[in-house]
């Protein structure tokens, strides 16, 4: 009975990941990734500088021809930081102690167009380039002490990618994604300028039928 | 087909969206009792703190609450007053009674929410007849003013105010007690004689013009 469940088993997870070898176009790939992500810049110096272990991000791909692919892009990460207690000029005659805490969460939704020289191959690792545009729903919450709220907005965002998919065997069409985004988050309240970071990302891809 | 790819890759987003939108970190979960405390000052930066020498303050809180206010005196009353007192002597000036002439006229007061919603904070002592009468002081037919603009707080929760007043320039000053400085102490756990000594010291540290000489 045991050997029976896991053939049925592996038939799943087979049908699933393996597919039989041939070029992208045509086909749809969705890819799933956990993000961790570090600020940049003046995100990193006047907001938060701690990395966000929280993140994920998730794309839809259509293969236009081989090697280039378009689709939609979307994710989430969790920014955070509590900072010591200090004195703050809060106005012109006023200045307040207190203990700061910052949390930024951006949600971007991007068109994505993708390169992948070698997708048409069934070399073992096959490197990719990627570039997203669109928007990035962005919730900025501040409190002094437990004082302050969140303010949401959205600010343009364009990404860059660059990284690796590793086939799960030669024939798959299924594998690993490892990589790098360079993300620019515009964001321009209350004095900053932007929420850019860079992010790693790793995770899963796998076609749709 | 490729609708429904669409659906179903939209609907895994948003379904993954508001997972970790579940899982963000709330700041206020992360603040301990203490840290959740904010210790405000403001003043009027015409003033020359160093011209006044001596000061009296109010041997009892002004307590509103549910827009009644009325005079009290708890521990914790008690111990801001005391600290108050104690700070004012580190920084050089002389305390005399409330019929002595004296230069500062300081009240402190406790503020709680009220069922009425929020109280705009400025000039709050004007909306409470309980609060201290400039008369207390001496100055009957006075108000009370605030000379500089400062933070409009809309108190939800409770507060402890500590006012400062000019009494020594109040007749060349239209018949106004200027409001000095003031200073705040607001959140978890401030209601407590524990608290008072590292609150009011907060509050001065942050204040090192409040001096009577140079």
């Amino acid at each position: 009975m045991k050997k029976l469940i896991s053939a049925i088993f592996s038939v799943i997870i087979l049908s699933a990941f393996a597919f039989h070898a041939n070029a992208q176009k045509g086909e749809w790939k969705l890819s799933l990734n956990y993000n961790y992500s570090m600020p940049l810049g003046s995100f990193k110096s006047d907001i938060i500088d701690k990395s966000s272990p929280l993140g994920f991000s998730g794309s839809f791909m259509y293969g236009l021809s081989d090697k280039f692919s378009l689709g939609i892009y979307g994710g989430y990460q969790d920014y955070y930081q509590k900072f010591p207690r200090a004195v703050y000029q809060t106005d012109n005659h006023e200045v307040t102690s207190a203990v700061l805490s910052n949390s930024v969460q951006t949600m971007p939704i991007l068109l994505k167009a993708g390169f992948s020289p070698l997708a048409a191959t069934h070399a073992p690792v096959q490197p990719y380039v990627a570039l997203g545009a669109g928007v990035s729903i962005i919730d900025f919450t501040q409190y002094l002490g437990e004082f302050g709220g969140t303010n949401s907005s959205a600010g343009f965002t364009a990404q860059g990618s660059a990284g690796i998919k590793i086939p799960f065997g030669k024939f798959s069409k299924s594998g690993v994604n490892i990589g790098a985004d360079y993300n620019y988050i515009s964001y321009s309240k209350f004095g900053y300028n932007n929420l850019n970071n860079v992010s790693l990302h790793a995770g899963v891809y796998l076609p749709l039928r | 087909m490729c609708m429904k790819r669409m659906k179903l890759l939209l609907t895994g987003l948003l379904g993954a969206s508001a997972f970790f939108t579940a899982c963000t970190k709330d700041p206020l979960n992360h603040l301990s009792t203490e840290e959740t405390r904010i210790y405000v000052t403001s003043y009027d930066s015409s003033a020359v703190f160093s011209s006044y020498k001596t000061y009296s303050i109010a041997d009892s809180v002004t307590v509103i609450d549910n827009s009644m206010a009325k005079k009290d005196l708890s521990d914790a009353d008690a111990a801001y007053i005391a600290a108050v007192d104690r700070n004012m002597q580190q920084r050089g000036y002389v305390k005399v009674e409330r019929n002595q002439n004296p230069d500062i006229a300081i009240n402190v007061s406790r503020i709680y929410n009220t069922s009425t919603g929020l109280i705009d904070y400025t000039d709050y002592w004007d909306y409470y007849g309980g609060y201290w009468d400039p008369g207390y002081w001496g100055y009957p037919g006075y108000s009370y003013y605030v000379p500089y603009v400062y933070g409009v707080y809309q108190v939800t929760e409770g507060l402890m105010s500590i006012d400062m007043f000019d009494l020594k320039n109040a007749a060349t000053h239209g018949n106004k007690l200027d409001l000095l400085w003031n200073g705040l102490v607001r959140g978890e756990g401030i209601f407590s004689a524990n608290v008072a000594d590292t609150a009011v010291q907060t509050l001065f540290n942050q204040s090192s013009y409040l001096k009577a000489n140079e």
